[in-house]
């Protein structure tokens, strides 16, 4: 975690922010919502961050900015060694291919009415020159590595249970290798035991092919299992951001913390001291001015209502609290 | 006497002749201020078990029991008018997405009075200050404009308060809540059980928590009961449970939690998925993704069985070291 970029940096967000403008309604004019405030961070090829927080964070906004299906409002996104910002058409359209998506719920990602075969074999089709008896066998390659059957080729998606048809969206969003893959919540939808096969995927793909993810997700036990790198989120902006260890070992930020202290433990010895948060996110459309946390946050005192917290480095992380020296311990 | 008994539980669907049974000879005793936590992968029959005791399961549904006994009524052989008097009052449920619970076109304060009217005499004034402490319990914050609110001016939290309320308010005996978190921020859903194990310890109410979330239970539980694939396999107290699962079942859903593998590269995992309506093997059920299975579990059915405390369906249960026992 340095501020330098590394020769093998893939991913490398440089402010970035996305404000969204929305109509409050007949005369009224209208409201900007910051949906995503001066985020950077860097992903070396290969290693997974993993973006925590809750729902209104900003995740699933910073996943559509990753995988180019919106612009960022301001700021720099770097993929690859090329800035969106001066690229052309021709070089987006050559970026998009290397950052792929799975998306939450597999019920609703894959379409209905075609066959797992031809569903794969359509970003071949889009972004290759193969033809139809190399993309077949490119599908059916990818079909083994996921673990599905070749009997599956043909079949629809209602065929499916949830575990399988998640492995299908990973399957599709590897077709062409890419080398970052934004997966939102892929998890959430299914149950334990079939998060645990979803997750070890990831964990053999990520070994195999060197896919860098970018990981998304409320689930703090399985962010420590899959993440290199912890950024926690918290109404558009980055509140801590540093190194897994580090981050779960010392959790630093009272967000961060409550965060722990909320997820539920079976062991004993897992559990950390209740902390307990009264009230829920500020809406998007009144935000709170200072710290966004300021609202909930059981140290916020008058200089925290006031004046936005910057992401300063303190203790081998970044962290935005004005008070972290005097509440940590 | 306990205040839930039932025995013997079965619910099919289909056909009489191939029926799939989704629930199939359940027994489950809850006593009074009792937690206790059912938890399973989805299509393990927790949802309509529950279903089932309330009835509502509807015809083409077939739903059979030796006893279905609530507070010592036996709410088989009761008449639908008076379950009806029985059911919203003295036994409750709330169910998992609290956003298609609620009706879109009534004002909270509507839903909720409403509840109210059928089971209080309760009118007028007494009726709404009774809705306004009810969310108050429930810790919303500005009770008194909410009653006004619409369901869809509510977060996802705020709305399963209101559902929260909205079971408590005729101060039920038992309260069913089905995966009342899953849809929920983590920090609201610490939220969200607290005020439900609070409630509970204040009006002595029984507490059955039906999760996939064995976190969740865990910390609040007193008894757990395991599901797969329409029976229980699994019966005991939380913290033996946790300590030591006898059934393998149980083992590999606990195994499979991150939290459980900290530090290993892979998680281990249980191979395949429930069996379902047409795949459900000759013997025991979890046969085929049973890592210990033997060839008498491919033919034998076994039953759930008394051992040091707990119950367990398996033919070969683990001892404490987590082993098959083998005669």
């Amino acid at each position: 975690m340095n501020n330098q970029s590394t020769p093998n940096t893939i991913l490398e967000a440089k402010g970035l922010s996305r404000h969204y403008s929305v109509s409050r309604g007949f005369l009224q004019g209208h409201a900007t919502v910051k949906a995503l405030n001066d985020v950077s961070f860097q992903l070396a090829a290969g290693k997974t961050l993993a973006v925590v927080g809750e729902s209104g964070c900003g995740k699933s906004t910073l996943a559509r900015q990753l995988t180019l299906i919106e612009e960022p409002s301001s700021g720099h996104l770097v993929i690859d060694g090329v800035d969106i910002a001066n690229a052309d058409a021709a070089a987006l359209k050559a970026l998009r291919p290397k950052v792929q998506m799975v998306f939450q719920n597999p019920f609703a990602s894959l379409n209905p009415r075609k066959q797992i075969g031809s569903m794969l074999a359509e970003p071949l089709l889009l972004n290759t020159r193969l033809n139809a008896s190399e993309r077949e066998q490119r599908v059916r390659e990818m079909l083994n590595i996921v673990g599905l059957r070749p009997e599956h080729y043909h079949r629809y998606p209602h065929m499916f249970s949830g575990g399988q048809r998640q492995r299908i969206a990973i399957a599709r969003a590897m077709m062409l290798k890419p080398a970052v893959l934004v997966a939102d919540e892929p998890t959430s939808a299914l149950d334990v035991s079939i998060q645990a096969q979803i997750l070890n995927l990831f964990m053999d793909l990520q070994d195999e092919l060197g896919t860098a993810y970018v990981f998304v997700s409320h689930n703090l036990a399985v962010v420590e299992h899959i993440a290199d790198d912890v950024m926690v989120m918290y109404f558009g902006s980055t509140v801590e951001y540093g190194d897994k260890k580090t981050i779960f070992e010392q959790p630093l930020h009272p967000y961060t913390r409550a965060l722990m202290s909320a997820t539920p433990a079976i062991r004993q010895e897992d559990r950390r001291a209740k902390m307990k948060l009264t009230g829920e996110l500020p809406s998007p459309l009144n935000p709170p001015t200072g710290c966004a946390f300021s609202t909930r946050c059981p140290y916020a005192d008058s200089r925290c209502r006031a004046e936005v917290p910057p992401l300063r480095p303190l203790a081998n992380r970044m962290i935005a609290c004005h008070h972290i020296e005097n509440i940590a311990r | 006497m306990s205040l839930l008994d039932i025995r013997n539980l079965n619910v099919s669907f289909g056909s009489t002749a191939q029926p799939f049974h989704a629930v199939s000879g359940l027994d489950l005793t809850v006593n009074r201020g009792e937690i206790v936590g059912i938890v399973g992968e989805s299509g393990s029959g927790k949802s309509v078990t529950m279903l089932a005791m309330m009835g509502l399961v509807d015809a083409p549904g077939r739903v059979t029991a030796d006893a279905l006994q609530f507070n010592g009524q036996d709410l088989l052989g009761m008449k639908a008018a008076q379950k009806r008097k029985i059911i919203g009052k003295d036994i409750a449920m709330i169910f998992q997405d609290a956003l298609t619970s609620l009706n879109p076109a009534y004002t909270v304060g509507f839903q909720l009075m409403e509840t109210l009217k059928l089971h209080t005499p309760l009118r007028g004034a007494a009726l709404r200050r009774r809705a306004l402490e009810l969310l108050e319990q429930v810790e919303i914050p500005d009770a008194k404009s909410r009653l006004e609110a619409y369901p869809h001016q509510l977060s996802g939290g705020m709305s399963q308060r209101v559902m929260i309320a909205m079971a408590i308010a005729c101060e039920p005996k038992l309260l069913i809540a089905d995966e009342p978190t899953t849809a929920l921020d983590v920090t609201v859903q610490a939220q969200i059980m607290e005020l439900l194990v609070n409630l509970q310890k204040q009006n002595e109410m029984a507490l059955i928590l039906i999760t996939h979330d064995l976190a969740v239970v865990a910390e609040v539980a007193q008894r757990m009961v395991v599901m797969y694939a329409g029976e229980v396999v699994e019966s005991s107290a939380t913290d033996a449970l946790f300590a030591t699962p006898r059934h393998p079942y149980t083992q590999a859903l606990l195994a499979s939690i991150p939290e459980h593998s900290k530090g290993a590269r892979r998680l281990s995992t249980l191979a395949g998925v429930v069996p379902g309506q047409y795949d459900r093997p000759q013997g025991c059920l979890l046969s085929p993704r049973c890592p210990y299975v033997t060839d008498t579990c491919r033919s034998t059915k076994p039953a759930l069985l008394p051992l040091m405390g707990t119950s367990v369906r398996c033919l070969t249960p683990l001892d404490s070291s987590g082993i098959p026992t083998h005669e």
